[in-house]
């Protein structure tokens, strides 16, 4: 899983969870494969990220020191942050970890880089 | 020459009447009498080519006859006087053979003497009561506001005005579309029911009564008719209101071998509700001249003039619920309602089993069937900026994610099997089921939901799959779903499905013959089954829209797997969208045997 995907997912498909997001990301191996930069790419696509979820998988990929807290107002301009973005996003690969529900602690596992969100029937 | 010519003419004049003597020997097993009798046969003219019975004794009095009885049979080119003497049936005889002009454009009639009259009369529908549910409400409107609405539909253009076959149709409201015999509910009309009808719906007292939302003009020049139908039940409500003005007609209301024929009188209001409505058809046969029945209880003849009939109707935008199956497009081509109650039911269980498990068991062989983008699909995936969002939901192997590069395409399926394939080509995706998306609300720029929601066994959740669509689309977000079609042509052309069968096409075998094959096949499978439907075989017709569909695996073992499919009708899917709200249909369109919409959230 990449954590670009990382920022769509949620668990308030589950009965009583009012948010679910951004869901608590453990990293137990991962994967790092190069791809090719294009920042213009990762500047367009900033509006349609959480940036709170950008944040909190840079913690748990341990590249917080490169991501600020709170989201810069001229990111464009900033090169190496958007390289840095693009690292974060799109060349990190979740391969065994889990993804927790922040209010029921329910936890979703990552296997093989896929994240099972399937949800059993007595829980939606 | 001259006599010559008139020799001929008798004749030619002879023949006829011989044969038609003959016709009337066959038909009413009555004889001629070579000496006079109180019967008397007319034997060219009858209601089939119209003589009215005003005619016939207006002809008859002009000899100075008494008449005491007139027999005329429907669809017959002849008819019967009794006379109340001898000496007057001599009378009627001499005066009106080859002499009386009552034929049609002015042709003598022919008499002759016979021995009685037909005992057996023919039933005629005039004699039935009406069917059930069908009113006629006499003088329904004035002449003022006959003239009134007259003038009301003619302002203005509702619709194109058509010409078909035998009519001019103009709509309002909604146009009725003839290929489908339906209505699209997304598409309403500008002009909706001119407001010069509505004095009419208080007028009819019908209890819980909704006015109707469309409206079909008819212009019926003498001599047409429109062939015997039911108003396709799924588009429209009970009841149907038909208001008939400038010319009486007749129109004829069918059930089996069941006949009624119901007059119309100009300015009556026809309600057709209940049995009527939707057991019977009604036509109105093309020609110029009625057979109507007189106050006396026998049969005349009566003129058509130019009709104007409008027909208003409520739509029903949804599945019919009547008691009628047997002409219900709903139940007949729908599955039986306690099938689809029981695919409610037991719906996650059926599609656990009869959906997901298959995949996941065919996931490879499947996935090596699956590499090429449907273009229409290619196109839509192509209309975003770059840098736009994209969900496939129910993205199998991710054949679809890949297609625009410049997208961030996130895939998500049920089938562990088949994201396998999607992962280890480096393709992002998660597991989920379509009725619960694990995706942020409004995040999306492009959803798009191939061959999924099919799959799903009742509408609740197929429209469930679709608000979550909806859901995870940002306003101004645009989804395109596709659902196999029940229908597999379009234009009389068959689809990629259909054509694949080529033992068919080359005339190897048959569709009936694949079927009984693989209804052998099935006998010996013994799959336990949680609803029991019909298993359909691959590359034929859908014969209905709840069936398995066999996959067969290309090993050794050739295992036959039987995938759940609710295959859909024409706007059924649109109607379904429809239900949504904030929701606007883009785009609605058949593709290769499927049926598409593309709906942007607003």
């Amino acid at each position: 899983m990449k954590l670009s995907t990382y920022n769509f997912l949620t668990s308030m498909a589950i009965k009583g969870v009012k948010v679910g997001y951004p869901l608590k990301l453990t990293i137990n191996k991962k994967d790092v494969i190069e791809s090719e930069f294009n920042p213009v790419f990762i500047e367009r696509l900033l509006p349609k990220l959480d940036w709170s979820a950008v944040y909190s998988a840079a913690q748990v990929a341990e590249l917080a020191d490169d991501i600020p807290a709170a989201q810069p107002d001229n990111v464009a301009e900033d090169e190496q942050l958007l390289q840095r973005l693009h690292h974060l996003l799109f060349e990190i690969d979740v391969l065994e970890g889990q993804l927790e529900c922040p209010e029921t602690g329910r936890v979703f596992p990552i296997t093989d880089g896929i994240p099972n969100m399937l949800l059993n029937e007595d829980e939606v | 020459m001259h006599i010559e010519q008139k020799t001929n003419k008798v004749k030619k004049a002879e023949k006829k009447q011989r044969r038609s003597l003959a016709i009337i020997k066959a038909d009413c097993n009555v004889s001629q009498s070579d000496s006079p009798t109180l019967y008397l046969a007319i034997l060219n003219v009858g209601l089939s080519n119209g003589l009215s019975e005003e005619a016939l004794l207006t002809a008859a009095a002009a000899t100075g006859g008494q008449v005491s009885q007139v027999l005329m049979l429907p669809s017959k080119s002849y008819c019967f006087l009794m006379c109340t003497t001898l000496a007057d049936a001599q009378l009627v005889y001499d005066g009106m053979h080859n002499r009386a002009t009552i034929g049609q454009k002015g042709a003598v009639a022919y008499l002759s003497y016979v021995l009685e009259l037909p005992q057996q009369r023919e039933e005629n529908g005039w004699q039935k009561p009406l069917p059930g549910g069908l009113v006629l409400l006499p003088d329904f409107v004035s002449e003022a506001e006959e003239a009134a609405l007259l003038e009301a539909i003619a302002v203005g253009t509702a619709s194109p005005t058509d010409s078909l076959k035998h009519r001019q149709v103009k709509h309002f409201g909604y146009e009725f579309l003839y290929g489908s015999n339906n209505v699209n509910p997304l598409q309403p009309l500008e002009q909706g029911i001119p407001a010069a009808c509505n004095f009419m719906w208080e007028r009819l007292e019908l209890p819980a009564f909704e006015p109707p939302d469309q409206l079909t003009v008819n212009e019926y020049e003498a001599g047409q008719g429109i062939p015997p139908h039911v108003d396709t039940h799924s588009a429209f409500k009970d009841p149907i209101l038909s208001l008939s003005l400038q010319s009486d007609v007749v129109m004829d209301f069918r059930r089996g071998d069941q006949l009624v024929h119901v007059l119309l009188p100009r300015r009556s209001l026809l309600v057709m509700s209940g049995e009527s409505r939707y057991d019977w058809t009604h036509g109105i046969r093309p020609k110029h001249i009625d057979v109507v029945a007189t106050p006396s209880g026998s049969l005349t003849t009566q003129a058509r003039s130019k009709r104007t009939s409008l027909t208003f109707r409520r739509l029903r935008r949804g599945p019919c619920d009547c008691q009628y199956p047997t002409l219900c497009d709903t139940q007949q081509t729908a599955t039986p309602q306690e099938v689809c109650d029981k695919l409610a039911t037991h719906a996650s269980h059926l599609e656990q089993q009869n959906v997901h498990e298959v995949y996941d068991k065919i996931a490879n062989h499947f996935s090596d069937t699956r590499h090429t983008p449907w273009p229409q699909v290619a196109e839509f995936l192509n209309s975003f900026e770059p840098q736009s969002v994209l969900l496939d939901v129910g993205c199998g192997n991710g054949k679809y994610l890949g297609c625009n590069p410049q997208l961030l395409s996130i895939g998500c399926d049920r089938s562990l099997g088949l994201l396998g394939v999607g992962n280890a080509r480096g393709l992002s995706v998660f597991r989920c089921d379509c009725l619960q998306l694990p995706v942020r609300s409004s995040s999306i720029d492009g959803c798009i939901s191939i061959a999924v929601i099919h799959h799903l066994a009742s509408s609740e959740r197929r429209l469930t799959a679709l608000r979550e669509l909806c859901r995870v689309l940002r306003p101004g977000g645009r989804a395109l779903v596709y659902v196999w079609a029940k229908n597999q042509r379009k234009n009389d052309k068959k689809s990629t499905y259909l054509r694949q069968n080529t033992a068919v096409n080359k005339e190897h075998t048959t569709e009936q013959a694949q079927r009984q094959k693989l209804a052998r096949q099935l006998e010996s499978m013994d799959q336990q089954l949680p609803v029991p439907l019909p298993v359909h075989t691959n590359r034929t017709e859908f014969q209905q829209q709840d069936v398995y569909v066999p996959w067969k695996t290309k090993d050794e073992q050739r295992t036959t797997f039987l995938r759940y499919y609710h295959v859909f009708e024409e706007l059924e899917l649109e109607k379904l969208v429809d239900q949504m709200e904030g929701v606007v249909i883009r785009k609605s369109y058949y593709d290769q045997g499927n049926h598409c919409v593309i709906f942007e959230k607003s």
